[in-house]
């Protein structure tokens, strides 16, 4: 799951500053499940922006809309109208739906109200956690389950480092080492030997930008 | 099971009376509201909230934990605080059938009640003086004063409907004579004849009937029944004419019922308060014979056990060489009753055992076209509230028979399951509020009532025991499977599953948590709905901009903290009454804002967690979060305050 995170107001007010009717377009995917960008958050964000449009004496109309999934063009119909009724957009979604909405109505400035921040998962107690980089060509067949790409900050294929202390990292003491949790995993799994092989260097060259899947449609 | 399923109170409410409703809106202070949805279905709240047999107390879901809710007394405390709105919707008449109600008690005046809101031109023939039935005649003015009948009755009248009194089916008019002039009768004739015991001495003087005493008192009579008086049996009506001796002054009164005070019909309850009064009962015993010379003098009775017979059932029967004498200056038999239709020679075709009307189904229709029968002449005595019942079935049947319309098929609801045992201790214990009642010396000496009635802050009170039943969380398809639901219910109702999470309405406290945290809003409370609370919010906020420009505050406080009557702060529109305050979500917060108010005060309570759990932590966490956005919108924060008291 792609999880975002909302701009500061002040920069989102920046944005929008030289328009009068703005659309917030909320996301129903990731965003929402991730508490930052649904239909509640649109709501939030639409009160916060007429509360400080008033204070600075500014006419502006804002009105808000939440959609299934802003990466999908079709959904996107569904507010064709209420584009054609604004002079800017905030997209509440991940990059990908800002992207999707700005390449669908390409004659309306569209602008993110969003951070994105990375591809994770719920911790069950309403964090979220890094866990995936994207890089397209997934090792975590050889690490237990646990990828170090992303988890180790050093993004080492063969740990952990001598930075390494207590099971947390020198980068931050607060991250668990990546490379003590494979370690941890495998002997469970009962691999542990599996370890004194030396991954060979990552092939980068899978993670050539931009991405494209065609699926077998 | 379904969001609609029904609360165990309204279930086990023979008219299905939306008790949950009406609760609710007492809790809020709104007496308008709360006898309006309960005259919607009940033509006497003033009767059956004193004396109705409460069976949505016995099934009320709060006496899992403490005590039930004390309903009867919160619709009486509806009914005498509206007792001064005269305000009734009349509709019709729609149609030109007529049709006839013979009998004027609670069952009759029903059926003419609905018959006449439904829009036909409905006339009620009452063989005595005074409508009423058995609601006027039998019941004594301390447990139910006359004027409180009255008032309900005058209501019925008041739709149109007529009532021609000191007319008799059998005597002064016929069925068939009816029929000729109306498209369908109804004939609710009720159960007064008394059952005499099978005993030597019947006759003698000074043995009378309940039926015949009480009626006699209910006219004004004060009869003098001599200083020991013994009452057979052990119903309602045995308990009301012992009480009503001690209060004409009989200093010795005996209850004699066969059985133990376990099967006694009048109930507990009554029992203690005849007690307390002075009636005096003796358990397992019957009277043999009624001995006296030109007079009665006394009772030779025999003592009683019961023993399982092979089907193991148990039976009652005398105990060899118990006998005994009680000294009697009257006796009252109350033992039971049966309709008095022996001499109403039209209607044989359709009479059964003991004097009742055979009817078809529960709908109340005979073998006889266009005749209908209900009430106690069907069943034998019941309670008033089955007799309303039965009322308002033949009401629809007669409708549905006038305009040729199918039967109306009987739907079973679904009824909510009890709480869950890991749910009981989640919920704060609240005592059920008592009523206030004169003192005995008070009572005995008059026949004024004996329970007073709720004051205001105990009917809120009591009424905000509610636990809401099945008005809590419903999941709609804007649901996007966050789970962020099953992670705050301060009960762990929702669960997780393949998907949408599952809210089992059963268990759901209303606290409207899982609502507020919801990021796509696609759960909303049945208890107030999302919609129901912004139009409140808006409401306020435009009465706000009414009353001035400069102090522009809104308020929240907590129903069930603050009991309020609906003419004070409410009525200034600026002050909101919230099910707990822990349930706004932070949009309500600052939306006052966006429409120029200077302040939004939340009254919290100072425990911080009263009525549901973690509620104090919800609501700092909500105003927080709000804060902080207004902190950003360039507000000061300090607008948004939460006051303890």
């Amino acid at each position: 799951m792609v999880i975002a995170e909302i701009k500061s107001l002040k920069d989102i007010k920046k944005m929008i500053e030289n328009f009068k009717r703005v659309l917030i377009v909320g996301c129903g995917e990731c965003v929402s499940v991730c508490l930052t960008g649904g239909q509640k958050q649109v709501e939030l964000l639409s009160s916060a922006l007429r509360i400080s449009s008033r204070n600075n004496k500014e006419k502006r109309i804002l009105k808000g809309k939440t959609i299934s999934r802003q990466c999908e063009p079709k959904y996107l119909e569904n507010i064709k109208k209420d584009i054609e009724e604004s002079d800017a957009v905030l997209s509440m979604a991940c990059g990908a739906g800002v992207q999707a909405l700005s390449e669908k109505f390409r004659k309306i400035p569209v602008f993110p109200a969003m951070n994105t921040k990375f591809i994770g998962v719920s911790d069950e107690e309403g964090n979220f956690i890094e866990m995936c980089a994207a890089c397209g060509d997934c090792i975590l067949s050889l690490t237990g389950g646990i990828c170090p790409v992303t988890r180790c900050p050093k993004g080492l294929l063969n740990g952990p480092c001598g930075g390494s202390k207590n099971g947390k990292c020198e980068a931050n003491p607060e991250t668990p080492c990546a490379w003590l949790l494979i370690y941890e995993r495998m002997k469970e799994l009962d691999k542990i030997d599996d370890l004194k092989n030396i991954n060979s260097p990552k092939d980068w060259s899978k993670n050539m930008r931009p991405g494209k899947l065609k699926a077998g449609i | 099971m379904s969001v609609n399923a029904m609360p165990p109170c309204q279930a086990a409410c023979p008219i299905r009376t939306d008790v949950r409703g009406y609760v609710y809106a007492i809790s809020k202070g709104d007496v308008s509201e709360a006898i309006r949805i309960i005259r919607e279905v009940n033509p006497f709240p003033s009767v059956c909230g004193r004396i109705c047999t409460r069976a949505c107390e016995s099934a009320c879901r709060r006496g899992q934990i403490d005590e039930p809710i004390a309903i009867a007394s919160l619709k009486r405390f509806a009914s005498d605080e509206t007792m001064e709105q005269k305000d009734v919707f009349k509709t019709g008449p729609y149609y030109t059938e007529k049709v006839a109600i013979v009998g004027g008690g609670p069952s009759g005046l029903t059926a003419a009640h609905d018959l006449a809101l439904l829009g036909y031109n409905v006339v009620v023939y009452e063989a005595h003086d005074e409508l009423g039935g058995m609601m006027t005649r039998g019941v004594p003015e301390y447990r139910l004063p006359k004027n409180v009948v009255m008032n309900d009755i005058e209501r019925i009248l008041s739709l149109g409907v007529e009532a021609r009194t000191n007319t008799a089916l059998g005597k002064d008019i016929t069925v068939d004579e009816l029929m000729k002039e109306y498209q369908a009768v109804f004939i609710a004739l009720g159960s007064e004849k008394s059952m005499f015991p099978k005993c030597k001495g019947i006759e003698l003087p000074g043995v009378i009937t309940a039926v015949e005493f009480l009626k006699q008192v209910s006219r004004g009579q004060r009869p003098y029944l001599g200083q020991k008086v013994v009452i057979i049996g052990g119903g309602h009506t045995a308990l009301d004419a012992a009480r009503t001796c001690i209060r004409l002054g009989s200093p010795d009164v005996t209850v004699l019922y066969r059985r133990t005070i376990n099967e006694m019909p009048a109930g507990r309850i009554e029992v203690e308060e005849a007690e307390s009064e002075g009636v005096k009962f003796r358990y397992l015993s019957a009277p043999l014979e009624f001995i006296g010379r030109g007079r009665i003098e006394k009772i030779r009775c025999t003592e009683m056990r019961f023993v399982a017979d092979e089907s193991r059932r148990r039976r009652l029967v005398p105990v060899e060489d118990s006998e005994f004498e009680i000294m009697a200056d009257a006796v009252i038999l109350a033992i039971g009753y049966n309709p008095r239709t022996d001499d109403i020679k039209d209607i044989e075709k359709i009479s059964g055992k003991r004097g009742t009307i055979v009817v078809k189904d529960d709908t109340g229709t005979t073998n006889l076209k266009g005749v209908f029968a209900g009430g106690d002449v069907v069943s034998g005595p019941m309670s008033v509230i089955d007799a309303i019942a039965s009322g308002k079935r033949a009401a629809i049947a007669i409708h549905r028979y006038l305009r040729s319309l199918p039967p109306k098929e009987n739907e079973e609801p679904t009824v909510l399951r009890p709480l869950d045992e890991k749910i009981i201790p989640l919920i704060e214990k609240r005592p059920q509020q008592k009523m206030a009642q004169l003192t005995v010396e008070e009572r005995i000496k008059s026949f004024k009532e004996v329970n007073l009635g709720f004051t205001w802050e105990q009917a809120i009170s009591e009424a905000q025991r509610c636990l809401n039943c099945g008005a809590g969380a419903e999941i709609s398809d804007d649901c996007v499977r966050c789970l962020n639901c099953v992670r705050v219910c301060p009960y762990n109702v929702p669960v997780a599953s393949d998907d949408k999470p599952k809210i089992d309405i059963s268990q759901c406290q209303a606290c409207g948590i899982c609502a507020s945290e919801c990021p796509a809003l696609a759960i909303d409370m049945k208890l107030e709905t999302r919609e129901q609370s912004m139009n409140k919010l808006q409401h306020a906020i435009d009465a706000v901009k009414n009353i001035t420009d400069n102090a522009s505050e809104i308020e929240f406080y907590c129903h069930y903290k603050k009991a309020v009557k609906p003419e004070t702060e409410i009525s200034k529109g600026i002050s909101i009454g919230k099910p707990c305050v822990a349930r706004i979500d932070i949009s309500q917060f600052i939306k006052p804002f966006e429409e120029g108010c200077t302040k939004v005060k939340i009254l919290a309570c100072k425990d911080r967690e009263c009525h549901f759990k973690e509620c104090g932590n919800w609501l700092n966490k909500h105003v927080n979060e709000a804060k902080k956005i207004l902190e950003e919108s360039g507000l000061d924060p300090e607008q948004l305050t939460i006051v303890y008291d």
